[in-house]
């Protein structure tokens, strides 16, 4: 180690003694322990052991030295190349090439893309699952409310009639009967499905053949469903994937996932210009992907509720595939899984069964097909 | 003869003296620079503290004051710390914000309300705590640079002024500027000596107003075409087919002429923010040096206007070669991809996004690289270059004070997006 030491070496330096900012010509001398610092009388100054060196910024023709794990800001600043090199031989945590710095910096740069990879990790299979912990533990004052918020955003989209007409299908008198059908098939599904969370379900006077489960138990069946539907069975599959939604509570399930992906990618994540086009991307990808596992479950959860209500499992998936027609267009971006792929997977779960008019008979299959005739 | 030769280097040394100087070579910057922007790609942004801290470092160490160069003391492990921190001071705020949003009702607009008004605080808050932080990891002559002052009335003070400058569209910027100059510099110090302030807003005013007209003029003419325009009308006209001109012209008479006139006075604003950007830079930085205060020390700049207009054209000279190498890159990527995937399956439409997504942040980021090589590296050097002390002996003569601050602030202005070097 002392081997190693230029011990005697001299050399001219600039002094800061860190309680004032003069600036002190000095002369170093090196011992076997220490950098010793004289002023230009030969009076002794200090000396730093070169254990407790550390190497600082600098311009590139200036090797600036201070004192470790002191609050004192003292400063040598050496211009002597000879002098800096054997200053930096002697001291084992100053390396003037930045080799051992760039050592750290590398370890740093390979932490900071792990942790990026995790994080992306985090976003695609933890915060869904996350989230379906956490949905569980969401109360129901909480979920009804943000239902209401987004019962009115939706109410607002789809509302497009004269402002005479309700929106809700079974007001008018020749609608009771109708209505009475509707209520009887939800009561009949909601108890096959076990399903304990409230419901406010209700037929509206849109054309689509479609279906909404939005958070809080609210159901919305289009009243083009209800035309295109062959049989009671078609329409009760498609109302028992959406009570799915409502049983796995999806709405507040997807709310959470938008947060949690939000929060990673961006706080955490993404905070450079031109992120914003990671960040947007990799959360709609993964948005889409949440929903379309969503939708899969929701099959699942009809299949099984069919079977339990005496239904036909089997109509959701003729429906879909009827309504759809058989274009098999897969896209990461698209929310729901492609309709072939879901027809097969519901087709596979469900033993064949009749279409059987075991949900509502004749007479109320017809007055629910007749729910929203009272207004043209 | 002797004594002619010392008069001489006395000379020298106290023309040193009373000049500040940029020493660093510009190639080292790039290579800083162009090493950060691959990194932030590669780590999503997480090497942002190592990039800022490498930028500081060289930035600080070649800036010479008096023939003596600053050093910057921080590290990017503080500052990702800071931004810990800062994350675990902003989540309840952002939570309680988003969870409010989703709720509508008159208690959640509210609160959502005042959660905007806070992130605007917390943002001015963290911006001069930040300023501290830099201030005291800024070290000079074995003495280090710190800031007093209170954060909570920055912030107050900030968002009063900034509101003003909003709502007078950039008439009360100058007033604005020097009002938060003089409350930062006041609080600011070298070791036992304080800074002040004094530049004033009415010169700066008087200099820019001819700017600010030249600029507002149009965009006025623009605001005011478009309003004259009966927009709700226009966009019931424009549904169907058939003569859509005739029936918005009957909708809203006069519409093309005032649309045309609308994008004709946008155009000339934007041409004149284009034009104007570089001579307002170099006005407000030499306001700004000119009105800093030390002590007995009086600091001038004389930035040449040309000087940088030059640093503005070099940039865009860049910025126009760097563009042509990457169309030419993504043609070459959409032929690759063209021929080794095939069309409308999952993986070439993935590939394409990720070309997209890719595309636009290399462009993004390589914009910004070039910005900051080209243009603050320029600007910074000829400002450096262009001071002058008026009595560099004073600091000479300074005692120690102050201490390291947290990093906190810094990481409060990376949470909400506003960091800066």
């Amino acid at each position: 180690m002392t081997g190693l030491i230029d011990v005697g070496r001299t050399s001219d330096a600039v002094y800061f003694d860190g309680a004032t900012s003069a600036h002190h010509d000095v002369t170093l001398e090196l011992n076997d322990y220490a950098v010793v610092i004289f002023d230009l009388t030969g009076e002794l100054i200090d000396q730093w052991p070169y254990l407790r060196l550390k190497h600082l910024s600098a311009p590139a023709h200036v090797f600036r030295i201070g004192l470790r794990k002191s609050d004192n800001l003292a400063r040598l600043e050496i211009t002597d190349q000879d002098m800096a090199h054997a200053i930096d031989v002697a001291c084992p945590d100053i390396d003037r090439t930045g080799a051992s710095a760039s050592k750290a910096r590398r370890r740093a740069i390979a932490l900071s893309f792990l942790a990026a990879v995790s994080l992306f990790a985090v976003a695609f299979y933890g915060v869904p699952v996350l989230a379906d912990r956490l949905a569980q533990y969401v109360p129901l004052g909480i979920e009804r409310r943000l239902g209401s918020a987004a019962d009115m955003q939706v109410r607002a989209m789809l509302d497009k009639g004269p402002r005479e007409r309700p929106f809700e299908c079974g007001e008018a008198t020749t609608e009771q009967t109708g209505r009475a059908a509707f209520q009887k098939l939800m009561a009949r599904l909601q108890a096959a499905g076990d399903l304990k969370l409230p419901l406010r379900a209700a037929v509206i006077r849109r054309e689509e053949a479609n279906a909404i489960a939005l958070p809080g138990g609210h159901v919305y069946v289009f009243k083009g469903l209800i035309d295109q539907a062959e049989n009671i069975d078609e329409v009760a599959g498609v109302i028992a994937h959406e009570l799915g939604h409502v049983a796995n509570r999806d709405g507040t399930r997807a709310i959470m996932q938008a947060t949690g992906l939000s929060l990673i990618f961006g706080i955490l994540l993404g905070d450079f210009v031109g992120g914003g086009a990671v960040v947007l991307a990799s959360e709609s990808l993964l948005k889409s992907a949440y929903s379309r596992e969503a939708e899969s479950r929701a099959d699942d959860y009809a299949v099984r509720t069919m079977q339990q209500a005496g239904g036909d499992p089997r109509s959701l998936a003729r429906f879909l595939g009827r309504i759809a027609g058989k274009a098999r267009t897969r896209s990461i971006f698209v929310d729901h899984p492609a309709t072939p792929d879901r027809v097969s997977r519901i087709n596979a779960i469900a033993p064949p069964q009749s279409a059987g008019a075991t949900l509502l008979d004749a007479a109320e299959w017809r007055a629910l097909k007749r729910i929203c005739a009272g207004y043209p | 003869m002797a004594s002619a030769e010392t008069g001489s280097i006395a000379a020298a040394a106290s023309s040193a003296a009373r000049h500040a100087r940029f020493i660093g070579p510009s190639k080292e910057y790039w290579r800083i620079a162009v090493r950060g922007a691959v990194l932030l790609m590669a780590t999503l942004g997480l090497y942002r503290f190592w990039l800022a801290t490498d930028i500081r470092r060289f930035l600080w160490a070649n800036t010479e004051i008096g023939g003596e160069s600053l050093e910057y003391s921080g590290t990017a492990l503080e500052l990702l710390q800071g931004f810990l921190f800062a994350v675990a001071l902003v989540l309840p705020v952002y939570t309680a914000f988003t969870i409010t949003v989703l709720d509508l009702g008159a208690f959640g607009s509210f609160l959502s309300t005042s959660a905007v008004l806070l992130l605007v605080f917390m943002s001015q808050y963290g911006i001069f705590l930040a300023r501290r932080y830099r201030l005291t990891r800024t070290v000079f002559r074995g003495l280090r640079f710190h800031q007093s002052g209170s954060g909570i009335l920055y912030s107050i003070c900030a968002v009063w002024w900034w509101g003003w400058t909003v709502l007078t569209l950039g008439f009360a910027y100058p007033f604005t500027r020097a009002a938060l100059e003089r409350f930062k510099m006041k609080h600011t110090w070298y070791g036992d000596l304080q800074g002040r302030f004094e530049g004033s807003g009415w010169r700066l005013f008087i200099r820019g107003f001819l700017m600010w007209l030249l600029v507002l003029v149009p965009l006025l003419a623009t605001a005011g075409a478009l309003l004259s325009i009966n927009w709700s009308a226009v966009m019931t006209a424009l549904r169907g087919g058939g003569d859509v001109v005739q029936r918005v012209e009957k909708a809203s008479p006069g519409f093309l002429g005032q649309l045309g006139f609308g994008i004709v006075a946008f155009a000339v604003t934007l041409a004149m923010v284009a034009l104007l950007l570089p001579a307002f830079h170099a006005m407000v930085m030499r306001w700004w040096i000119g009105g800093i205060r030390f002590g007995t020390i009086v600091v001038t700049s004389h930035l040449r206007t040309r000087d940088v207009y030059f640093a503005y054209l070099r940039f865009i000279g860049l910025l126009i070669a760097f563009i042509i190498v990457l169309m030419i890159g993504v043609f070459f990527g959409l032929v690759f991809l063209g021929a080794f995937t095939q069309d409308g399956s999952l993986l070439s439409e993935f590939l394409t996004v990720a070309m997209m997504v890719g595309t636009y942040v290399v462009f993004m980021l390589g914009l910004i690289t070039l910005y900051n090589a080209v243009v603050t590296l320029s600007v910074w050097r000829l400002t450096a270059d262009s001071i002058e002390l008026s009595d560099p002996q004073a600091l000479g003569h300074v005692k120690a004070a102050g201490v390291a601050s947290s990093p906190l602030g810094e990481g409060i202005a990376d949470v909400l997006n506003l960091g800066g070097i």
